[in-house]
């Protein structure tokens, strides 16, 4: 049971690193630093209630809150660059923070031991959990507790007017500005909201693992955060968690007996799936056909 | 003083390299508007092949497991040209560049799976005792990585701005629709195009190879980010800038590694380039607003 439990944190908090992109890719941009910001979240909520002592749930919102402002803070110069550029400008971002928190060291004497950051030998002893005799079970209810709020906030979003206007930057920039849309804020604010889920998702994952270094948050893990919502396909928040279920679920834990060709397999199936459908599992063709399923199934009940 | 000109050296010879990688990136986005993320993985996915081919002669010396590198290299440019970008809708940017994101997950893999995750040992094309100039020395196996990457470049130039072909690539770099309307075959001026680069990443991911005397896997991510800065900074489609840039890289990479070691120096390199996006998001060589 301990095993599922811990497929299913994964899956949750793989759903958010998922949704953080998702929220960006709407507008067209794709960031190659939702890493960054998840790593930046793992670290400072973790800081916080190792080191200082604080609850979990208020550290979890200050890892967003961070992740936020530096997302913003890097929207701004990196909207000077638009599309690929900006592709190339959050992946160097993105390892920019993997090396700060490579060389980066802060440790405070606690009882017997020194716990904190310790540069490549990564941050230890993030036991909130265990500390305070959380079973895996009442974890996994917390962390899916924030994805169901989060998948639910995105989607509310995405029909909002708000989330129209992400649409449109993403759809055409230039017919979007000129029906009065301001392209940086619409941008800004939207770096700003990925920013927020993926220091989220970093939370979690730091106290759901206990011991968070650099390694982890690497350009691999951004590209993981990319290929979710772009494999699932950007018509609806589902899509993101149908591909990350795919990936964590079968690929990666279901395919276990396969050893290292399980590898080989991630890499072919990216390709095989934008081969069969460049725009995504839940395509907007499929979602109006089970749209319509289930207004006829409704009818006739 | 000399350690600070020996370092400088070092790296910009090395530079070279990063150059070739940062062409093959520059070119491919010139023409297709594309960035082929999985060029540098591919590139020494190319190397490594060459090296098997290589050692299946016996005797064969590392200029051969050189020219079976280039040869798998123009290979596997084709085929991720295949793969990645004539099976997907082209106009479905996010489609296109998530498969080569899976391409370079695949190409490391391979690497990885046929090396069992262990680094080879690669040949080194010269074994000579370090030129000395003055107080500076050299290593002669990477001056070697210098003079072959200059060849290559001067060919790549040459056939650019001296071939029919060069011609209609550059055409098409400008103005797919009216290079389309004079009659050039698009779709096989971007296969062209990727052949080259391919050719042109065999031949960078053998040097690189050579020059830090093992193929492993760990390479191809720095190689791949260190390459796309190196494009950025060139600004994104100039073939000088890459080369420029590439020689700038290498230099002040070994610089900030010689005043601040080897743990922070890419974190200076990364703040090179938000300076170079806050300031000159064209690049080097950038004219102000071109065509877009």
């Amino acid at each position: 049971m301990e095993f599922y439990y811990g497929l299913a944190q994964t899956i949750g908090i793989h759903t958010l690193l998922g949704l953080s992109a998702y929220v960006i890719l709407l507008t067209g941009q794709m960031s190659m630093a939702q890493a960054a910001f998840y790593a930046i979240g793992a670290y400072a909520s973790g800081m916080l209630t190792v080191l200082w002592g604080w609850h979990i749930v208020p550290s979890l919102f200050a890892g967003a809150g961070l992740g936020a402002l530096i997302a913003g803070l890097v929207g701004f110069p990196a909207l000077r660059v638009k599309g690929l550029m900006l592709v190339i400008a959050t992946l160097a971002f993105g390892e920019g923070i993997r090396l700060f928190f490579f060389n980066f060291d802060y440790q405070v004497q606690k009882g017997n031991i020194r716990v904190g950051p310790l540069g490549g030998e990564g941050f230890r002893q993030i036991r909130y959990f265990p500390e305070n005799g959380w079973t895996s079970g009442e974890v996994m209810v917390f962390v899916w507790v924030f994805v169901v709020l989060v998948m639910a906030l995105v989607w509310w979003l995405d029909r909002s007017r708000y989330g129209t206007v992400l649409r449109a930057v993403g759809d055409d920039e230039l017919a979007a500005q000129s029906v009065g849309i301001n392209l940086t804020a619409t941008k800004v604010s939207a770096m700003t909201v990925g920013g927020a889920i993926a220091g989220l998702a970093g939370g979690l994952y730091a106290h759901y693992t206990t011991h968070i270094e650099h390694l982890a948050f690497g350009v691999v893990q951004s590209i993981f955060a990319l290929a979710y919502p772009i494999i699932g396909g950007l018509s609806s928040v589902f899509g993101t968690l149908a591909a990350v279920i795919f990936v964590q679920g079968f690929l990666v834990e279901g395919l276990r007996d396969l050893g290292d060709w399980r590898n080989l397999l991630f890499g072919a199936l990216i390709i095989v799936a934008m081969v069969v459908r460049p725009s995504g599992f839940l395509d907007a063709k499929m979602l109006s056909r089970f749209k319509r399923a289930s207004r006829k199934g409704g009818a006739s009940a | 003083m000399f350690d600070f000109l020996q370092a400088v050296v070092d790296g910009i010879l090395f530079g070279t390299t990063y150059s070739l990688i940062g062409i093959g990136f520059t070119l491919v986005f010139g023409v297709m508007h594309k960035i082929n993320m999985s060029y540098a993985a591919v590139s020494i996915g190319a190397a490594y092949a060459g090296l098997l081919a290589g050692s299946l002669i016996p005797g064969s010396s590392a200029w051969v497991v050189f020219a079976f590198a280039l040869a798998f290299g123009g290979l596997f440019g084709y085929l991720v040209y295949l793969i990645c970008f004539h099976l997907i809708p082209i106009r479905n940017e996010n489609a296109t560049l998530m498969s080569t994101v899976g391409m370079l997950l695949l190409a490391d893999e391979l690497v990885s799976h046929f090396t069992t995750g262990s680094p080879q040992a690669y040949p080194a094309m010269v074994e000579a005792e370090n030129l000395r100039l003055g107080e500076l020395s050299l290593r002669p196996d990477l001056i070697v990585v210098f003079i072959v990457s200059v060849i290559c470049t001067a060919i790549l130039l040459a056939l650019l701005y001296r071939t029919r072909l060069g011609l209609a690539t550059r055409a098409v770099a400008q103005q797919p629709v009216a290079a389309q309307l004079c009659g050039i075959r698009v779709v096989r001026v971007n296969a062209i195009t990727f052949v080259v680069t391919g050719l042109l990443g065999g031949i960078a991911g053998a040097l690189v190879c050579s020059a830090v005397g093992t193929l492993s896997i760990l390479i191809t991510g720095p190689l791949t980010v260190k390459g796309l800065i190196v494009t950025v900074i060139g600004g994104l489609g100039s073939v000088p800038g890459a080369i420029v840039a590439g020689l700038m890289i290498g230099g002040l990479e070994n610089l900030f590694q010689h005043f601040r070691g080897v743990t922070e120096r890419d974190l200076y390199v990364m703040l090179l380039l938000f300076a170079f996006l806050i300031f000159r998001p064209g690049g080097i060589f950038a004219r102000g607003r071109g065509r877009d």
